[in-house]
């Protein structure tokens, strides 16, 4: 269930545009955040004021650059492409230090199993655990157990329903209303268009949707006439397509809301004789799907640097270890947003092969 | 008149039934040859597993192997054609190479089952997750892509006669699988084996044998299957395949077979695949909204397989009554 990296391996290179986007977007929630008055306030019995910290934060700090660190991974499900980048980007940030360890763990897509492994790990006392919750409500407890065993969680893309130390997160209702646009633009505003939904709950995929559907419903030309399920599998998403073309022969997009399944899509598409007829949008921005616009089987989808987002998150579990900053003092998770890059045709070669995850 | 013999015509009424109601519900997308071939084609690989693993369940086994080696032979296909270039020549030796990672796999199963006298359950339930870490493994967790070659793309999506390849691969194992177990003295033991093993044993039957080659044929179908599988979606990961072992049961078990051996036919199996497919078409075709697919799907299942039973309880109440009838007329006489 569980995979041990030593870090002690050279960095591969995190890409600094990726990087600089993080710290932009950093910025610009913040500034975000501070004009919609829900700025978090600091007290000040948390600041740190140099030599002598007036903190009552009862939490230990180590230097994460030196003393032993075990940070621990829980993934969704480690056999998709996004928490495997995630798991790179991990890594290559802590790469140049011997003394971190990275341990990834299999959730296997079950809260059940993710909540066993919080367990094990806040037993364990890891220094802190990124966490992509398989279910916000149910991970909760675990999250509040090991923030308050002074373990700080940053979870990644899934947020859990509790107060933690940060959540980094690609886009997810702006992608929706980024796709929506492009689309709309694609097919001439007009027209029918489907919906390949992943598996219905979840807060990311649940927004992407809902941003797409509400961003639609202002070209009232274009009707959405279906939205099926094929629970983010490719395979699936053939099926789907394949019934898609079949009950409405006049379909002029279809908006998957990852991209395995708008390649399944395509692959349908492809396989009715349609190529390129459809416009087929995905969102993520995984290797196939850059490989399948430019061979014009997809239109576009929302590109995230996933390897970037996983190194964002061990930069802050890097920098909660070092610190006495404790969860206690927020009201609300703080938030970082990847900088998401609309992709289609006309720009998909300017996405380096290095920054395809 | 011959008299109609309603136990064995209550899967077809079925099916037939199925495809009325969905061609009355879906006039203009439902009846049309290029909807059946979608059909066919989404439960192919299902079928290809299932004609394989009945061997198995007729056996008196289990295969729970069968989705997680699946993915590893469909892995071994992609990663010869990643390693070895994206030509037809490394298509053919990967195809080979998963066939036979299938084939061993099966005979290990049955190997470990009869030597070690080990429930099949618990052989082939840690076999999956040795497949599953194999894979994982092999391919450090990421997709493996082929999007080429022609010659592998094709198997999984070139069209014969408006019909997907993987169709004909799927109606030539059921015809082999059929063939075998209802016209040779091995399928012949095989039902004697799953009814009554210490029996079929004194009588002469090569029990352990049989049964080995069952797991042999059942790996052998998980590869073809994971080939198929491989090539439509034109990647291998680790989790391709996984959770294929529900579905083929469930099939199966719809067609009849007893998982407790003896029972079954290859054309129950194919049925079993059928009503699947058609299932979760109608919930397509109709739009019914994924909150609500599980569900309906369940429902219509239970009540699938309910009216069967009732067919086969009414056949067996009449056959029942007759004899005992048969009983007190020679008893009165």
């Amino acid at each position: 269930m569980f995979n041990k990296t030593d870090c002690n391996r050279t960095e591969q290179g995190i890409t600094r545009r990726g990087a600089i986007a993080a710290i932009a977007s950093l910025s610009a929630s913040a500034l975000l955040a501070g004009c919609s008055g829900e700025r978090t306030e600091r007290t000040d019995s948390t600041a740190n004021t140099g030599d002598t910290p007036t903190t009552t934060s009862s939490k230990i700090k180590k230097n994460p650059y030196t003393e032993d660190i075990k940070i621990a991974y829980v993934a969704h499900d480690l056999s998709t492409p996004n928490n495997q980048a995630w798991l790179e980007g991990i890594e290559r940030e802590c790469a140049s230090w011997s003394n971190i360890v990275i341990q990834s763990f299999n959730g296997e897509s079950s809260a059940e199993t993710q909540t066993q492994v919080m367990a094990d790990v806040i037993n364990q006392e890891y220094d802190a655990i990124l966490l992509q919750c398989s279910d916000g409500t149910a991970l909760a407890p675990s999250v509040q157990q090991a923030e308050e065993a002074g373990i700080p969680v940053i979870t990644i893309n899934l947020d859990a329903a509790t107060v933690h130390s940060a959540l980094v997160m690609a886009v997810d209702y702006d992608a929706g209303r980024m796709a929506a646009d492009k689309i709309a633009d694609q097919i001439g505003k007009e027209g029918k268009v489907a919906i390949i939904q992943g598996v219905p709950g979840l807060t990311r995929t649940d927004n992407l949707e809902r941003g797409f559907r509400e961003t639609i419903a202002n070209y009232p030309g274009i009707e959405i006439v279906d939205a099926q399920s094929a629970a983010f599998e490719k395979e699936q998403a053939i099926t789907v397509m394949n019934s898609f073309l079949q009950n409405y022969p006049d379909l002029k997009a279809v908006f998957a809301i990852n991209d395995a399944m708008a390649e399944g899509a395509a692959l349908a598409a492809q396989s009715a004789d349609k190529k390129g007829q459809i416009v087929i949008w995905g969102a993520d921005g995984e290797k196939d799907a850059l490989a399948m616009i430019e061979s014009g089987d997809m239109a576009g989808t929302i590109y995230t640097n996933s390897w970037d987002e996983g190194s964002t998150a061990a930069k802050i579990a890097l920098l909660m270890i070092g610190s006495e900053y404790s969860y206690t003092v927020l009201s609300e998770t703080p938030q970082v947003i990847m900088e998401p890059i609309v992709v289609t045709a006309d720009n998909v070669g300017s996405i380096p092969e290095e920054d395809r995850w | 008149m011959k008299k109609i013999d309603w136990e064995k015509m209550s899967k077809p009424i079925i099916l037939v039934g199925a495809i009325i109601i969905l061609s009355v519900l879906r006039p203009q997308s439902f009846l049309t040859a290029n909807n059946f071939a979608n059909v066919l084609w989404s439960v192919s690989v299902i079928g290809i597993m299932t004609c394989g693993t009945v061997f198995v369940f007729l056996a008196g086994g289990i295969d729970l192997s069968i989705g997680t080696l699946a993915g590893l032979s469909a892995i071994t296909v992609v990663e010869i054609i990643d390693k070895m270039g994206a030509t037809n020549a490394s298509v053919i030796i990967g195809i080979i190479a998963a066939l036979c990672v299938g084939a061993f796999a099966g005979m290990v199963h049955g190997l470990i089952i009869t030597r070690f006298n080990i429930p099949a359950f618990l052989v082939t339930f840690a076999a999956q997750s040795v497949y599953l870490g194999l894979s994982m493994v092999i391919t450090n967790n990421r997709i493996v892509s082929a999007r080429e070659p022609a010659l592998f793309t094709s198997i999984g999506s070139m069209k014969i006669l408006g019909f997907p390849l993987p169709i004909y691969l799927m109606i030539i194992i059921a015809l082999i699988s059929w063939f075998s177990l209802s016209r040779t003295t091995f399928g012949r033991d095989i039902y004697a084996v799953g009814g009554n093993p210490e029996a079929s044993e004194i009588s002469g039957v090569h029990v352990s044998k049989d049964i080995v080659l069952c797991y042999v044929f059942s790996g052998l179908t998980a590869a073809i299957g994971g080939i198929v599988l491989a090539s439509m979606t034109q990647q291998g990961m680790a989790s391709t395949g996984s959770g294929y072992e529900t579905q083929v049961i469930t099939a199966a078990v719809i067609g009849g077979v007893s998982l407790l051996g003896g029972v079954g036919t290859v054309p129950g199996c194919i049925y079993g695949v059928v009503i699947m497919g058609l299932i979760n078409n109608g919930l397509n075709l109709m739009s019914v909204p994924s909150t609500q697919s599980g569900l309906v799907q369940g429902v219509v299942i239970i009540i699938a397989v309910a009216f069967d039973a009732l067919q086969h309880q009414d056949q067996s109440r009449k056959k029942v009554k007759r004899i005992s009838e048969q009983i007190k007329g020679t008893a009165s006489s």
